[in-house]
């Protein structure tokens, strides 16, 4: 099998073990009610984690807040009347993304401050598993990418 | 002076980055300076007088399928890239961003060898410019408009929800606007634009200098022995692209008395499908046509068919089309969105003025043209007259050697 393959296919399996172990021992592993150990951690190991953790989640929710409030305040010129086809349930929507992401953003913060274990597992298991997936994409994009080279790169 | 142009795609046929890029790198080498360029893809051709230094791009956002470079299959796990791939998934547009960063790591080795007396960027605005600031070369950047006007106008026409998130996340505005304010002097193609990158991004208009445009009146000419197409109409630009306003054209084409045939230049035309889907909502089928990509020589033949070319744009930042087809001596109807009025003239005079998102001052404009042959002909006489004495792309570059001189002045 060609060299790049194998590397291809092993991309793949070490995105797929850590993804399998993140999720075990983040949340398979785990028994919601009887973690204490986070609440015992001094107070700058707790936050050397929560405040990347924080930026992150934060981050997501804010962009998601901007762009609903961006589609709800935008003012622009009406459309031609002809080239209305239905009716734009847009702004509605746009106003239960910016209601869902700033009650995740509180249901966050919260968690933070009374130092709850979902607070940092949920959103380190989103962004961990969106790289992970990322790599896997990547992985069998180089498993199934044709294996001739262009002309002018054959030495 | 030492120049050093940046463009983050460099290519004349890709799009209006690169035929800035050439007609500037061009004339600049003219007036006798040392140019170099740093590109992204796809690459311009080599250019005489002119130092090209390319840097890579792996297009993710626009190639969704064969990504991977047999040569270099692991490229996209490299940070940059992998960050623009999964940027590109999200629906951002990371190009601009990833070429600032790449551009600053060129020039960081250029610097070694080449002293610049000035840096100037063509419509990127990445957050690597930045970084670049810190070298202490007087930078400049060329803003032809804001990119927040092609946001408000994808927003005038329904869509859904999904493609309202995909837009308002493809426009990085925060990071233009940021840069933006921190180079010594933005560039931009008119006046209006001008005002409006006051408006979007809060560039104070003495940090802005305007510098028009240029047309190359040796390409683009009346093509003597051409016989006129009767009743014929020109659309040149991207119809996918809302700001253009074809749609208004569409619809005034149902309203005008003579019955009008309207040819639509737009290289992507196999793959648009909002339009066409207009075209036949309105039944005129069997009066449009779109030539899809065609060569310059016969575009510039096809002006010279055509008896009147027709600019039905939202906003413009300055509009090659109008002044390709006022070039070719082809009387233009334009709207006044942005900056067509400064580019088309005097109404009734270089051009014909009508309002924007209007299409029964279209077809009225139309109709006017269409019957009043002696209109038509002397006002694409005057039009050529205009782009000969106001939009040439030497003009350009010694208005750019000025403004190049009071930053540097200033700088010291």
């Amino acid at each position: 099998m060609q060299r790049s393959r194998i590397s291809g296919f092993i991309a793949c399996a070490i995105a797929l073990v850590l993804a399998g172990l993140f999720v075990n021992y983040a949340f398979v592993e785990i028994s919601p009610f009887e973690i204490s150990s986070i609440g015992l951690l001094d107070a700058y190991t707790y936050y050397a984690l929560a405040i990347p953790i924080s930026l992150v989640a934060l981050g997501i929710c804010g962009t998601g807040f901007w762009v609903g409030w961006t589609i709800l305040t935008i003012k622009v010129a009406p459309p031609m009347p002809e080239i209305v086809e239905k009716k734009d349930y847009a702004k509605v929507k746009a106003f239960f993304l910016c209601l869902l992401t700033a009650a995740l953003a509180a249901a966050f913060v919260y968690g933070l401050s009374v130092r709850n274990y979902w607070a940092l597992a949920i959103p380190a298991a989103a962004v961990t598993l969106v790289v992970l997936g990322m790599v896997f994409w990547v992985g069998v994009a180089i498993i199934s990418a044709r294996s001739t080279l262009p002309e002018d790169k054959k030495q | 002076m030492k120049i050093c142009l940046m463009s983050y795609r460099g290519n004349p046929y890709c799009g209006g980055q690169g035929i800035y890029l050439m007609y500037v790198a061009r004339e600049l080498v003219k007036l006798g300076h040392e140019v170099h360029a740093i590109v992204g893809p796809p690459y311009p051709f080599e250019m005489e007088g002119v130092t090209l230094h390319r840097v890579s791009n792996h297009n993710y956002f626009n190639v969704r399928k064969d990504f991977i470079k047999p040569h270099k299959p692991f490229a996209s796990l490299l940070p940059l890239n992998f960050y623009e791939f999964v940027a590109s998934k999200f629906g951002i547009f990371p190009e601009i961003e990833t070429f600032s960063v790449r551009a600053f790591l060129k020039l960081k080795e250029l610097l070694k060898e080449h002293r610049f007396d000035i840096i100037h960027d063509n419509q990127c605005l990445g957050y690597g410019f930045l970084l670049i600031n810190h070298f202490g070369v007087p930078f400049v950047s060329t803003l032809h408009h804001p990119l927040s006007i092609d946001r408000s106008t994808w927003f005038e026409y329904p869509s859904t929800f999904a493609l309202k998130m995909k837009r308002i996340l493809y426009y990085p505005l925060l990071m233009q606007a940021i840069v933006s304010n921190r180079l010594d002097r933005i560039i931009t193609v008119s006046h209006d634009s001008a005002r409006e990158i006051n408006r979007a991004f809060g560039v104070p208009m003495e940090r802005q200098s305007v510098v028009y445009n240029g047309m190359d009146a040796g390409i683009f000419y009346p093509v003597k022995g051409v016989k006129n197409r009767k009743n014929s109409l020109i659309f040149v630009g991207n119809v996918e692209d809302r700001k253009k306003g074809v749609i208004y054209l569409l619809k005034a084409l149902t309203l005008t008395k003579n019955k009008v045939h309207l040819t639509i230049v737009d290289g992507g035309a196999p793959n648009r499908n909002y339009v066409p889907r207009w075209i036949d909502r309105f039944g005129i089928q069997d009066r449009v046509t779109f030539t899809g990509k065609i060569p310059l020589e016969r575009l510039v033949e096809l002006y010279s068919r055509t008896e009147i070319a027709v600019c039905p744009s939202l906003y413009e930042g300055f509009g090659f089309p109008a002044a390709e087809a006022m070039a070719c001596e082809v009387p233009v109807i334009a709207a006044t969105g942005g900056a067509l009025p400064e580019v088309v003239g005097e109404h009734m005079k270089t051009g014909y003025l009508v309002p924007p998102r209007d299409p029964e001052a279209l077809a009225e404009g139309i109709d006017y043209l269409i019957d009043n042959p002696d209109a038509r002909r002397k006002m694409g006489k005057a039009a050529r007259r205009r782009v000969l004495a106001t939009f040439t792309w030497e003009n350009a570059a010694r208005e750019m050697e000025k403004v190049y001189e009071e930053v540097i002045g200033a700088h010291r």
